[in-house]
């Protein structure tokens, strides 16, 4: 019977796609355990002993890092146990170091960015014709990216010693690799038409530049460092724990005096710090991007 | 009107008039952009000097950086490479690891924090903003914490990775699944599928392959802070270079950067094949 025969074939084809996405799954999902149980083995967390009791030590952990505050002595003076002033003892320096770090972002971004401006004419098809020169330039913001900042960090802090200075140069490093990449980019996305036109009018290289090309990079340009004000401000605070500056010393400090409370309250201000910050700067690459739609 | 009618002056005045600040270079209205100019000239260099930038110090460290580059010239594997690949197979061990948990506890949050799947809103917004505020922290800092709860290892450095990961992740798996084609899911429910069934068939097969890419891009960030953690004493490669920096060795500080730049740039091409693949 010929009906009987093609119900047949389906129910063989069938069974064998079934088969066939069954045997994928299997083998995707014995993959897979391979690879976490091969990393589990050789990140070496199973050999980790935890010690006598390890929840006990966090809760005493967690205990040391809550702030002992009391509800009647809350906003008392700087030497009555219990009060937020207690807890926060050092707070005129801290806003100091927190405001160093701050510095630090700042100028590392505005530096980075000026440096990779120059350096991504340098990497752009359209803007550079050599290929050797535009291969070199992109290996070094490759270089430049993938090295943590940290690394960078304490390098500098062994060649010009312990403060904002190896900081500031670690950070600005980082920041001339990922937007020099980025600012390449946008030079590569570039209409090249409305400098075609100021040419065409008789406008001089600065005048196609300036009334050409800068309408277009400049608030694509600003957006990216503003972006990368917000992940620096974050580095830097960082950077303070290998000695470079900043209120990370601060944070370095409390721990290495197991002054737990003490790095709760800086960890706080931290935080505090990154929130207003990404908040300032959405706010201000909202009001670009909408000039940019108004224009 | 035709073109021709106007006379040069009036042309000019009409150009002038269209594109203003091109045409016109009059102090007035020049003034406020150099006025901008100048203060954040004088904001930089007061921040400049308020952090001790002096020359002289550039230029004593610019002489170390040049004896420090002298000697990473000749890298060289210090007699024990196989510390260092030891070291470098437990750091990418260490970023699995991470992102494994990381994406095994973000998954559930990710489909309690969509909208579309759970509508209570008081529940959506406090869990959004539960996650919020564990967002700003990044690993190195849960390390330290992590380093002084469960003591020095790779355990507190995959731990801490996976925490500092899994808000982000959950917001973006939220995202991903709220950003999801709804006509699927009501197919489903039309040919008599239930909540599970939706999710698995209608749901499932369009967020999959989203995950599994953002899950990778997760894999490489970490890759990369797992480098850095060993600093704080949380395993991984970091503990080699920071020991290696710190007694001058420069020569081993090199090899080992290198052949940390060809893993990230390995993992990096990997996990891009493999996107491409997902896309």
């Amino acid at each position: 019977m010929h009906g009987a025969d093609a119900v047949a074939r389906f129910e063989a084809e069938r069974a064998r796609l079934v088969w066939r996405q069954r045997a994928g799954t299997f083998i995707g999902l014995a993959l897979a355990s391979a690879v976490l149980w091969g990393s589990v083995i050789l990140s070496g967390v199973a050999d980790q002993s935890l010690g006598a009791d390890p929840w006990g030590r966090v809760a005493a952990f967690l205990d040391r890092l809550a702030p002992d505050l009391r509800a009647d002595a809350l906003f008392e003076g700087r030497d009555r146990p219990g009060s937020i002033a207690f807890w926060y003892y050092d707070f005129p320096r801290w806003v100091a170091a927190a405001f160093e770090t701050l510095q630090i972002a700042i100028l590392a971004t505005v530096f980075g960015a000026a440096a990779a401006a120059t350096l991504s004419a340098l990497a752009a098809r359209n803007t550079m014709p050599i290929g050797a020169v535009r291969f070199v330039v992109r290996r070094i913001f490759e270089i430049l990216r993938t090295t943590p900042e940290i690394i960078l960090a304490i390098i500098l802090v062994a060649a010009f010693g312990v403060g904002p200075l190896a900081g500031l140069i670690a950070v600005t490093l980082g920041t001339i690799g990922s937007l020099g990449k980025l600012f390449t980019e946008v030079n590569e996305n570039v209409d090249p038409r409305p400098a075609e036109a100021v040419r065409a009018c008789g406008g001089a290289w600065a005048v196609q530049l300036r009334y050409g090309l800068a309408p277009q990079i400049a608030p694509n340009y600003a957006s990216y460092a503003l972006i990368r004000l917000e992940v620096n401000i974050a580095t830097a605070a960082a950077l303070g724990i290998v000695g470079a500056g900043g209120i990370g010393l601060e944070l370095e400090r409390a721990i290495s005096f197991t002054q737990f409370d003490t790095y709760l309250a800086i960890l706080l201000m931290i935080l505090v710090l990154i929130m207003a910050c990404d908040l300032a700067s959405s706010e201000i690459r909202r009001r670009l991007i909408g000039l940019d739609r108004a224009r | 009107m035709s073109r021709s009618a106007l006379s040069p002056a009036e042309a000019i005045a009409r150009a002038k008039s269209i594109a203003p600040d091109a045409l016109d270079p009059s102090l007035s209205r020049q003034a406020p952009g150099v006025l901008a100019a100048v203060l954040a000239i004088g904001a930089i260099v007061g921040m400049a000097v308020s952090l001790d930038v002096d020359p002289s110090a550039i230029g004593k460290g610019w002489d170390n950086i040049v004896r420090f580059l002298k000697i990473m010239a000749h890298p060289s594997d210090g007699g024990m490479p196989h510390r260092i690949y030891g070291a470098m197979v437990e750091t990418i061990a260490m970023a699995v690891l991470a992102t494994a948990i990381a994406a095994l506890v973000a998954f559930p949050l990710g489909l309690l924090g969509a909208r579309t799947i759970v509508g209570n809103r008081v529940f959506h917004f406090g869990l959004r903003r539960f996650l919020d505020a564990f967002r700003g922290a990044p690993a190195l800092v849960w390390a330290l914490v992590l380093v002084s709860a469960v003591g020095l290892g790779p355990l507190p450095g995959v731990l801490a990775m996976a925490l500092a990961d899994i808000p982000n992740m959950a917001k973006l798996f939220a995202e991903a699944i709220e950003n999801v084609d709804e006509r699927p899911r009501d197919g489903v429910r039309a040919a008599g599928g239930g909540d599970l069934a939706g999710l698995r068939y209608a749901v499932a097969p369009q967020v999959a392959p989203v995950m599994a890419s953002q899950t990778l891009y997760f894999l490489e960030s970490n890759f990369r802070n797992a480098a850095v953690l060993g600093i704080v004493g949380a395993g991984g490669i970091g503990l080699e270079l920071d020991e290696r920096i710190r007694v001058f060795a420069f020569d081993q500080v090199a090899y080992i950067l290198i052949v940390y730049i060809i893993c990230v740039m390995a993992l990096d091409f990997m996990s891009a094949s493999l996107r491409r693949r997902l896309m």
